[in-house]
């Protein structure tokens, strides 16, 4: 056996070299540039008062204020271990439940009338409840993170176990894999192209969750300093907090989530399901 | 003793929808002795897959009894190593991660667990693709690294099931003649399915025939051929044809899909 068939044509995303990866990001920011371009133009030419909307300039100022005061390391952090508590726990919790579901036909057909069902309610609806529960303060915040993600998290990883091929299940036990190590070695890197994106709309949901949750249940965090912004007439710090909620979520989706799919997901060439 | 019996194997399945029961096999019993090359042929929808997954422990039978070594078997098990047609390969796995993966479940060390699937890597022409994942293989490629997972187990029996029969015509006679050199090297127990004629004549030792569902054994055939084998000396052993001839006729001559890839 000397000759052999020529390797296929790689199918997918081939990872670009640097320079091609350099221009990608200048293209990412051209129409964000772009749209403060436009808001800078229709603020100056139409007269609007800061009252109604603010000025790019005042959006800058109130920025390097919050920066200078503290304001803005006290809600960032706040933020951010609000987030990455109430992430952590979905995490944890939404991937077993969902693989015991997706490995149980009977189990999977009890919980997903629920489960869909929960997906609508996930998050938001719940922070009523949340402070009656938790009271006001970090607990019903993360709590609000945690179930804005579960749900969505659970939803996807479930569908990943299912899609598996059987016979990936079937190789794998031919070749000596017994009861819980067949989670390890083939449920869950089965599923990961669907877990990613479970996360990635989890992730999503959760931010949105943790601002309103903030909004309402909390003295610190990106969601509270929207509030109180809002009762002092400060428009520039509403929209400053809104570029920060919008940023940090661009960068936690361009810094964890789409590397974690590219070591992963691409490089297996198992495409995410989306 | 051989080492795989199968005995008046029986399977009948309950239709979801009219409740009926359906016989699809009806009535199989062959045998296969240590380092044999046994084809189990069939038109398609036969059952001949539907054997192989009971032997393999993938699915449930009726009545009869599948035996390894005289003991009957329950459930899939790594003394039955099994070769699918989709391949089956963990995409997640490199190609020695893929080779690795049986060893590294009976609790062979790493080093061994190294050694052994350089040799099998080699034997099945994949050196030095040790760090591709299945994705970047062809088709072929693809295949001979489903069949190199199996072998490097050293399982009691080789399940196949038409392995080469979603690969290209000329992609799949030099994985035919690599598989003939692998077997009379390596004389592994192999049990293999397949719907095409030629491709159980050269391969086997004996091919058996099996009727339309119900299944049933029309025929076993001794294939009387000297190897090693290669594809070109042997079409033109006048004996070749006439093993294919008698085959065709046996299966009603006009079933187009025996004779199809």
């Amino acid at each position: 056996m000397t000759t052999i068939d020529s390797p296929a044509r790689t199918v997918g995303r081939v990872r670009r070299p640097g320079p091609r990866r350099g221009s990608e990001a200048v293209w990412f920011v051209v129409p964000f540039v772009l749209l403060v371009a436009i808001w800078w133009l229709v603020v100056e030419v139409t007269g609007t008062t800061a009252r109604t909307f603010p000025q790019v300039t005042d959006v800058i100022a109130a920025l390097a204020e919050m920066a200078a005061s503290g304001d803005l390391a006290r809600h960032l952090g706040a933020s951010l271990q609000r987030m990455l508590i109430g992430a952590v726990l979905a995490v944890v919790t939404a991937i077993p439940f969902g693989i015991a579901l997706g490995s149980s036909p009977r189990l999977s057909a009890f919980f997903s009338p629920l489960l869909r069902f929960s997906v609508a309610l996930a998050g938001i609806a719940w922070i009523p409840i949340a402070t009656l529960w938790l009271g006001y303060g970090d607990r019903a915040v993360i709590f609000i993170v945690w179930n804005a993600m579960f749900f969505a998290l659970t939803y996807n990883t479930v569908l990943g176990v299912q899609q598996i091929p059987v016979q990936t299940v079937r190789a794998a036990r031919s070749m000596g894999t017994r009861g819980p190590r067949i989670v390890w070695e083939v449920l869950l890197p089965g599923a990961l192209p669907s877990i990613v994106t479970g996360l990635r709309i989890g992730l999503g949901y959760g931010w949105r969750g943790l601002v309103a949750a903030e909004i309402i249940a909390t003295n610190a965090g990106l969601g509270y300093a929207l509030f109180l912004a809002q009762s002092q007439f400060d428009t520039g710090v509403i929209i400053a907090s809104m570029v920060i909620i919008g940023v940090l979520w661009l960068l936690m989706d361009r810094l964890l989530l789409a590397p974690l799919e590219r070591r992963t997901v691409e490089r297996w060439g198992m495409k995410a399901v989306s | 003793m051989n080492t795989l019996e199968i005995n008046n194997l029986r399977k009948e399945y309950v239709d979801h929808y009219t409740g009926e029961t359906i016989p699809a096999i009806g009535e199989v019993t062959f045998s296969i002795g240590e380092g044999e090359f046994v084809s189990v042929l069939g038109p398609s929808g036969c059952g001949k897959t539907t054997v192989l997954n009971i032997v393999a422990g993938f699915i449930d039978h009726t009545a009869g009894d599948v035996l390894v070594h005289g003991k009957s078997v329950h459930g899939p098990g790594p003394d039955r190593g099994v070769v699918f047609q989709s391949h089956a390969l963990f995409p997640w796995k490199t190609v020695l991660g893929n080779v690795t993966f049986g060893l590294r479940m009976k609790g062979v060390p790493r080093v061994e667990r190294e050694r052994a699937a350089a040799d099998i890597l080699e034997l099945v022409g994949l050196s030095g693709f040790e760090r591709k994942y299945p994705h970047e293989l062809s088709g072929g490629m693809q295949q001979r690294l489903g069949l190199a997972r199996v072998l490097v187990n050293e399982p009691e029996v080789m399940l196949m099931d038409e392995p080469f029969a979603s690969i290209d015509a000329q992609t799949r006679r030099k994985l035919q003649q690599d598989l003939t050199e692998i077997f009379e090297k390596r004389r592994p127990t192999v049990f293999f399915v397949t719907h095409d004629i030629d491709e159980a004549v050269f391969l086997s030792d004996r091919v058996v025939v099996l009727s339309a569902r119900p299944s049933t054994v029309a025929e076993i055939i001794d294939v009387d051929l000297p190897r090693p084998r290669t594809w070109r000396e042997t079409v033109e052993d006048p004996r070749f044809r006439e093993y294919t001839h008698h085959i065709e006729e046996r299966l009603g001559g006009g079933e187009p899909d025996a004779q199809a890839g």
